[in-house]
């Protein structure tokens, strides 16, 4: 990433720059010329920041509304919130637009077990930028960016740490090594680590190569997989398994009816992810979200 | 599209935007260089990278500026392929580890954007098992050994051997090798009959070199 140089300007300098300049007016001139160097390059990637912007302006089939983005906010959020293990949360996966997204945070009802999740097709669109917007509409949230990591597991945490993330997903399909790296780099970056155990045959054995559990394993039947291949089940049995083995929450995705929400917690998972009732933002969307929350206690 | 009797270098940009301007101003023009939006930079900036990266990179070599977008998609095929195709790629990638469904579903959505599919065998040790499940061949293969896979373990190795035995069994595909670092790698990969080799981290590690890197690695082909 760029380096980014910042020029303070504290009223010390003044006097500084004045003893300089009484003991030689060189030491002056030299700092000065330091000084307009360093603007210039500050100034520099502004401007080719600006000209990007600018020259993009113009295109039609990208969504305008996702501009280039500031350098990454420097320093973590404060984001006290992690899960907690006595508690059954209701996942709400967004996937559509971020104007959709906005619409579906406006009308749900106030709940501590209500978790957001930035879902893949958001991330990926929008960029980085999603989970920012996010943040800042619904800032005592607990997020999750459905990041889906399969490689360079410590950038992939530092950047959504630093957008302002509590969770964080890896594939359970993805190297160990980078599960592992996973696990790890959210630990430093105070993120929640989510291994998404989709088309794995056995997540237990990914989960005993690990060195360490993640916080959450999410057991996940996909989109595709529902709608080519209905005769799949999710695996419920697989919940208490995990659980027997491991000190991990367990999340079911790709249950989305009342009665899929309902087995889910009956079988014991501590979160349910549902994302086609909340595709679209509607008159029914709160309704709607209110009769899942009821299945979760 | 690719000429399946060319060669290529494929270099995989995961810096911030501006800086991935200023590398591909100094890439030299030729036709052998094919440049990506890596998943990094994706995730990052989203559509909006993978279009101004296009716009860039035609703006130096032409209408025929190939830009692969680095989408290791893992389910929703057809929605991540209309994304990429809406940015201006020309091809895109799927994890072979993906259900089969999401393969599928994925390399029929690209041959109806007219884009190239490319399947990311990442972590598969059997390549053929999961091809021998396709109802269509993707374009391209890849084979790659993971950045973190290779730090972590440095007695892993890209996968050479397989190269010969997919081109035996799948004539019209094309066989890309990333995880490459070194140019001996790319050479090797290029000995080995690989269509396209992918670089990135030498780039990323030191982008003011992009102009001679982008010449050392041609110069492999």
């Amino acid at each position: 990433m760029a380096e980014k140089i910042q020029f303070k300007r504290p009223s010390a300098w003044f006097f500084l720059g004045l003893i300089a300049f009484l003991i030689n007016p060189i030491f002056v001139l030299i700092a000065l010329i330091i000084f307009s160097q360093r603007k210039k390059i500050l100034l520099n990637i502004a401007s080719q920041t600006a000209k990007i912007n600018g020259a993009l302006a113009f295109l039609p089939v990208v969504r305008t509304e996702a501009k280039i983005p500031d350098q990454p906010a420097g320093g973590k959020l404060n984001r006290p919130l992690r899960l907690d293990r006595r508690k059954k949360y209701l996942q709400i996966a967004l996937n559509s637009t971020l104007a959709d997204a906005a619409a579906i945070i406006a009308v749900r009802p106030p709940s501590e077990r209500i978790i957001l999740e930035i879902g893949t097709p958001l991330l990926k669109i929008y960029g980085v930028q999603a989970v920012r917007q996010i943040r800042i509409q619904a800032p005592d949230a607990y997020l999750v960016a459905d990041n889906k990591c399969a490689d360079l597991a410590e950038r992939e945490a530092e950047m959504l740490a630093a957008a302002g993330a509590n969770a964080t997903t890896v594939l359970g399909v993805a190297p160990i090594e980078t599960i592992d790296r996973f696990i790890f780099a959210c630990e430093k970056n105070r993120l929640d680590a989510m291994v998404d155990m989709m088309n794995v045959a056995d997540p237990l054995a990914v989960l005993k190569r690990l060195k360490k559990a993640p916080a959450v394993v999410i057991l996940h039947r996909g989109v595709d997989e529902t709608e080519f291949s209905q005769e799949k089940t999710l695996p419920y049995y697989q919940i208490k398994q995990i659980k027997g083995n491991f000190k991990t929450l367990i999340a079911i995705a790709g249950g989305d009816t009342i009665k899929e929400v309902q087995q889910a917690i009956f079988n014991d998972a501590d979160i349910a992810v549902i994302w086609k009732s909340v595709y679209k933002a509607s008159d029914q969307t709160a309704a709607l979200i209110r009769a899942f929350l009821r299945e979760i206690k | 599209m690719l000429n399946p009797k060319d060669k290529y270098l494929q270099i995989a940009f995961n810096r911030s935007l501006p800086e991935v301007k200023t590398m591909i101003d100094l890439l030299p023009s030729s036709e052998r260089i094919i440049i990506e939006a890596g998943t990094p930079l994706i995730k990052q900036y989203g559509q909006f990278g993978i279009a101004a990266l296009k716009k860039w990179w035609i703006a130096k070599v032409g209408k025929s500026g190939y830009l692969v977008a680095d989408l290791k998609c893992l389910d929703r095929g057809a929605s991540e392929v209309e994304a990429a195709r809406a940015a201006g790629a020309n091809a895109a990638t799927v994890l072979g580890l993906a259900p089969v469904e999401t393969i599928n579903a994925f390399i029929k959505e690209c041959a109806r954007a007219g884009l190239d599919a490319m399947v990311d065998m990442m972590n598969v040790r059997f390549p053929f098992e999961i091809l021998g499940q396709l109802a269509v061949l993707p374009a391209v293969v890849i084979l790659h050994l993971g950045a973190d896979e290779r730090e972590a373990s440095r007695s892993k190795r890209l996968p050479h051997e397989q190269i010969h035995r997919l081109k035996g069994t799948y004539d019209r595909m094309l066989i890309s090798v990333a995880g490459n670092e070194t140019e001996r790698e790319v050479r090797r990969a290029f000995f080995n009959d690989a269509d396209i080799a992918v670089v990135w981290r030498s780039f990323y590690d030191t982008p003011d070199k992009t102009a001679d890197l982008a010449r050392a690695f041609l110069e492999q082909i």
